[in-house]
């Protein structure tokens, strides 16, 4: 296994680090590692433990930076807040789940630069609802790295919601390894100013019989950015799965940019998929109708673009997920007014 | 003098440089329905959009006075908080927003400072969906998401039944009922009327079956041609319109 520095830096061409290269997001100099400091992490006992190594380059560098920790998850319903401070902080977070488990993970913090990595899995006949909130500060750098394996007759439901941080940069993998896996994967963008995040996600059919949902909603304002890519695998074997994949961006300044790109790889005959992508600004009828009860425009675009978001979040099941990212989002937006 | 709620005079009305309306009048008073019968594209439901402010249609010439005021100043949720309420034919789909959300939303926007509390909210959306045989799961879908035509038409009476409006527009709203729907959906707009004016836009007689004009307007290329009492409604439905068209001279 090569060190980090021995990673030749990502060219520009690369589908991962097209829109937000390498360089931008490494806190220092590429090939560094740069010391770190741990971030604190409240609501779970966590016990220190080795995540798997990797050649892939951020989740090479994360390795190397932070230490890692375990979080045992078992037939039960856990929040975590994630506190990022100081200049530049990490952490390496390994997570089992067994049974039926939920897991909200609250990041905030004011950390100039913040890496996060995650590597989880859901074993057999279990399922596990992720609510996942970014809350950072506004000039804060994120790095994030996710890699679940789903089990037979697994599900994982996970749902991002994405406000916090100036530069973000999330590479999330879902890998459906045996039969009757599935998952359902969510994530709701918004962005002001000048935000700039990037959220690229990866699931890997691996198995017969698996399932894959993918909802990425992006509202961006003022002259923020963002992009979502989405690659799509299923393998030659992986007959009778399903897999749907769609990216939707709502523009709501005329300065505000969104680029989707979903890829497929479909080698197996026998099988469902499809991708879809669309930016479009806030439908006028949609106004005319919530300004027709009695809210001004810029109540009415408000109630447009929270209910965009929250709409990501139509294919998970966990309610209690929802209530948690429904709540976090109307906070967020609370505090963008004041 | 009658409480005038509605005057309109000599009104012209174009969307995309046609003119939809030509030269309509019409006054509606306080407690009085009026129904406007008409072909397709007569212009019935470009009058619904012009009162509710729809920036799709351009007001050329003539005026609308409401309640004294007018109208053409008003953006359109002043229009809805000074207490006019249009029954969308085709509501909107508002997705990731439910239902009871939205709903309170609207009353605190109409009636500001005169909203009801949490609590007194609670209890008025109670009673009216008991009115209107709406099942509570309703409050926790998203507007319009998904919804049949039937639950379209009557989250839009229940939005009614709350907002108390004292000029209501009715676009429609017996398109996608069934027969029990329509008299659920009718009883609740009755009501309401006693302190109202009501336009009723419609097709069919059968509507007016529950809510009973006291005048209709049979409109035919963007002015009315013919008003009457409620007979006219009667004639409309057994006659069809073209009795009312212009007749053309044959020379020979």
């Amino acid at each position: 296994m090569k060190s980090h520095s021995e990673i030749l830096v990502p060219p520009h061409s690369e589908h991962l680090w097209r829109y937000t290269p390498w360089k931008r997001m490494h806190p220092t100099e590429p090939h560094d590692v740069p010391v770190s400091r741990q971030m604190s992490i409240t609501g779970a006992e966590l016990i220190p433990t080795d995540l798997p190594p990797s050649e892939e380059i951020s989740r090479s560098l994360l390795h190397e930076m932070s230490k890692g920790e375990e979080l045992v998850i078992a037939n039960e319903c856990m929040t975590i807040d994630i506190k990022a401070s100081g200049h530049i902080t990490a952490s390496s977070l390994k997570v089992v789940a067994k049974g039926h488990t939920q897991l909200m993970i609250r990041l905030v913090g004011e950390a100039g630069w913040i890496g996060l990595r995650i590597h989880g899995e859901v074993l057999s006949g279990g399922s596990l609802s992720v609510g996942f909130v970014n809350q950072l500060t506004s000039d804060s750098i994120f790095l994030r790295s996710e890699d679940w394996v789903v089990h037979r007759d697994a599900r994982i439901e996970h749902a991002t919601l994405s406000g916090g941080g100036l530069t973000c940069k999330s590479d999330v993998r879902v890998n459906l390894v045996d039969k009757g896996a599935e998952c359902a994967v969510a994530a709701a963008v918004y962005g002001s100013e000048k935000r700039h995040d990037d959220h690229h996600f990866e699931i890997h059919h691996a198995s017969p019989n698996t399932n894959s949902t993918l909802i990425s909603h992006a509202a961006c304002d003022d002259s923020s950015r963002s992009i979502g890519t989405g690659m799509l695998t299923i393998d030659e074997q992986c007959h009778q799965s399903e897999a749907n994949q769609v990216f939707r961006n709502l523009l709501l300044s005329e300065k505000a940019r969104a680029e989707s790109i979903p890829e497929l790889e479909v080698l197996a005959d026998d099988v469902k998929a499809g991708h879809g992508a669309a930016s479009a600004p806030v439908n006028s009828s949609q106004i005319h109708y919530l300004m027709s009860r009695g809210m001004n425009r810029e109540e009415a675009v408000g109630v447009i673009a929270e209910g965009f978001l929250i709409d990501a979040f139509r294919e998970i099941r966990n309610k209690d997920v929802i209530a948690f990212l429904r709540d976090e989002l109307t906070l967020h937006l609370q505090c963008l007014v004041i | 003098m009658a409480d005038i709620v509605l005057e309109i005079n000599d009104l012209h009305v174009s969307v995309d440089d046609v003119e939809i309306i030509q030269g309509l009048n019409i006054t509606i008073n306080k407690g009085e329905i009026h129904a406007i019968m008409g072909r397709n594209g007569s212009g019935k439901s470009t009058l619904a959009n012009v009162l509710m402010g729809h920036p799709d249609y351009k007001v050329t010439s003539g005026s609308i006075i409401y309640q004294g005021n007018s109208l053409l100043e008003m953006e359109v949720y002043e229009r809805a908080r000074s207490g006019i309420f249009l029954s969308f034919q085709y509501p909107s789909v508002i997705p990731g927003v439910q239902v009871g959300t939205f709903l309170r939303k609207s009353i605190n926007s109409i009636k500001g400072e005169h909203a009801p509390s949490a609590r007194e909210f609670r209890k008025l959306l109670s009673e009216k969906m008991v009115m209107l045989d709406m099942n509570k799961s309703f409050l926790s879908r998203y507007v319009n998401d998904g919804f049949s035509g039937g639950e379209k038409k009557r989250l839009e009476i229940l939005q009614l039944l709350l907002l108390e409006p004292s000029l209501i527009i009715l676009d429609e709203t017996d398109s996608g009922l069934d027969i029990d729907a329509l008299r659920v959906v009718s009883e609740g707009i009755n009501s309401v009327l006693e302190y109202s004016a009501c336009l009723v836009i419609t097709h069919y007689q059968r509507l007016l079956d529950y809510v009973k004009p006291d005048h209709v307007h049979a409109m035919i290329g963007g002015c009315f041609v013919k008003s009457g009492g409620p007979e006219l409604a009667h004639k409309l439905e057994a006659n069809g319109y073209d009795w009312l068209e212009p007749k053309t001279e044959v020379k020979t």
